[in-house]
């Protein structure tokens, strides 16, 4: 396989976008990772686009084939990934193994998702279709009731507070006040945060992302040519993926988030790097207990002591890992299909030294994480500053 | 009539589950057999969830995570307001929801002694 490189990236403003439709935004991203990959006019082997549910949410299918004729990229490859929320996850990857495999030479990487038009009740239906038809759908079971299911395991067993949690929503939103592309621009408090509107008890509002619009997209080729287009291309030196149960129920243990423990431990292993060796993280908060719990999974802290180093502020801008200094799934928002991507981008800013107020000071080495569902599929990614 | 909730054996490992599968996930055995998973079983997370999905018509809805004595475990609603986890629970057969203007239909669980 070739060494693969992040040559550019770039993303639209997440939040609620009004007036602007999802090709916009996918439009916006990809156009701004071209420019900044200094590309040019040159043609692209293939767009894989990333996306969860436009048919439900904007009533379009084929986007991607819509997108490279709006990019004036006929007529490459392109396809829409769909893995629900860790569809970004997935087409990163799927371009990684495009370069790699030495198929194609120049990918567009492109996620986005518009979402804020539609009432909440739609919106947590749609995703609720990620969850096992008879078993959890028909219920009434959501994402956010499997989240505070498992919170409640979580806070019996390794006495997780509700001061635990919201000190990772503080956290993400203090880091979110420093990235201008984050939905949410305002700090909260612990106190906010633990008087915030119950939604599915342990779980409140604020321990819970927003719906968001957005996209954001990357740009990838060999290794071997990254210099021709970039002073500063970033190596993706490994990745891992794995799935897990379908029903969460059945997980061997409802408190381990095993497709993150088997997808982490492959992405290490071809990386050849270990954890400790990691400077910067960008984990799946879609819920606060998941950044704990995946923090953990992922080999960082061992299995219970996520919280200590949360207390401890290892966790935070400065700390030891700094993890979502974008401000994460919670503050920075979770347009499904852009997010794995733009996990990506931020990451890709943190290794160029072009994170502006939330620059974790010499990351060299950095890891993402993105989760399908409440962890039924995983995706996760390592990537390094090239010397 | 009296419906009784009904799991998955692998007649090739002996594997138990809920949910139908083609395959076992254990040993890939295309053969099941139907056992039923009992009268009682025991509470292990739940919530009480008031940001409901669209054709669910109450105002919250408590939902948890079962066990029964076989090991095999479910999820689902529950029936009743002093919820504890540990409790023990028995499947009862009732509506769950709307879906498509649908009335669906499946296994709930109530307080066993109330």
């Amino acid at each position: 396989m070739r060494d693969v490189a992040i040559i550019g990236c770039g993303m639209t403003k997440f939040g609620r976008l009004e007036g602007r439709g999802l090709m916009d935004l996918l439009v916006e991203a990809s156009l701004k990772a071209i420019d900044d990959a200094s590309v040019g006019d040159r043609d692209f082997s293939a767009v894989s686009v990333a996306n969860f549910a436009a048919g439900e949410f904007v009533h379009q299918s084929a986007i991607a084939s819509a997108l490279v004729d709006q990019l004036g990229l006929l007529p490459a490859a392109a396809d829409r990934v769909e893995n629900g929320t860790a569809s970004g996850g997935s087409a990163v990857k799927n371009g990684f193994l495009a370069v790699a495999s030495g198929a194609y030479d120049l990918v567009l990487v492109v996620g986005g998702e518009k979402m804020t038009h539609l009432n909440t009740k739609i919106v947590t239906d749609v995703l609720a279709t990620m969850g096992h038809p008879s078993a959890e759908y028909e219920q009434g079971i959501t994402l956010p009731s499997l989240a505070a299911m498992f919170t409640r395991l979580y806070m019996e067993r390794f006495g997780v507070t509700e001061r635990h949690l919201a000190m990772v929503a503080v956290k993400n939103h203090a880091n979110a006040l420093k990235n201008p592309y984050a939905h949410f621009q305002r700090a909260v408090t612990i106190d906010e945060v633990m008087n915030s509107a119950m939604i599915a008890d342990p779980l409140r509002l604020y321990h819970c992302c927003p719906i968001s619009d957005g996209a954001a997209a990357l740009v990838l080729c060999p290794a071997e040519e990254a210099r021709k287009y970039s002073d500063t291309p970033i190596r993706i030196s490994g990745f891992g993926q794995a799935a897990d149960m379908h029903a969460i129920h059945e997980r061997e243990d409802p408190t381990v988030v095993k497709a993150v423990k088997l997808a982490s431990r492959d992405a290490f292993e071809m990386s050849k790097l270990n954890p400790s060796d990691i400077d910067v993280a960008e984990l799946h908060d879609a819920f606060v207990i998941l950044e704990i719990a995946e923090s953990e999974d992922a080999g960082f802290f061992k299995k219970g002591e996520g919280t200590k180093a949360l207390g401890e502020g290892k966790t935070a801008l400065g700390g030891e890992l700094p993890i979502n200094p974008s401000g994460g799934l919670k503050a920075r928002g979770h347009p499904i299909g852009a997010t794995g991507v733009a996990q990506i981008v931020e990451l890709t800013l943190q290794l160029q030294s072009e994170a502006g107020g939330r620059q974790v000071e010499g990351a060299e080495r950095a890891y993402s994480c993105n989760l399908c569902g409440f962890g039924t599929n995983v995706v996760a990614h390592i990537l390094e500053r090239m010397r | 009539m009296v419906e009784r909730m009904i799991g998955f054996k692998c007649r090739d490992c002996g594997r138990m589950t809920y949910q139908t599968r083609a395959r076992c996930p254990n040993c890939k055995g295309k053969n099941f057999e139907e056992v039923e998973l009992g009268d009682e079983c025991k509470l292990l997370t739940y919530t009480k969830l008031y940001v409901l999905p669209e054709g669910v018509e109450t105002s919250s809805l408590l939902l948890g995570m079962v066990e029964f004595p076989n090991g095999v475990r479910a999820s689902g609603q529950l029936i009743g307001d002093h919820i504890k986890v540990g409790m023990k629970l028995r499947p009862r057969w009732g509506k769950l929801r709307k879906l498509g203007g649908k009335d669906i239909y499946g296994f709930k669980f109530e307080p066993i002694g109330e």
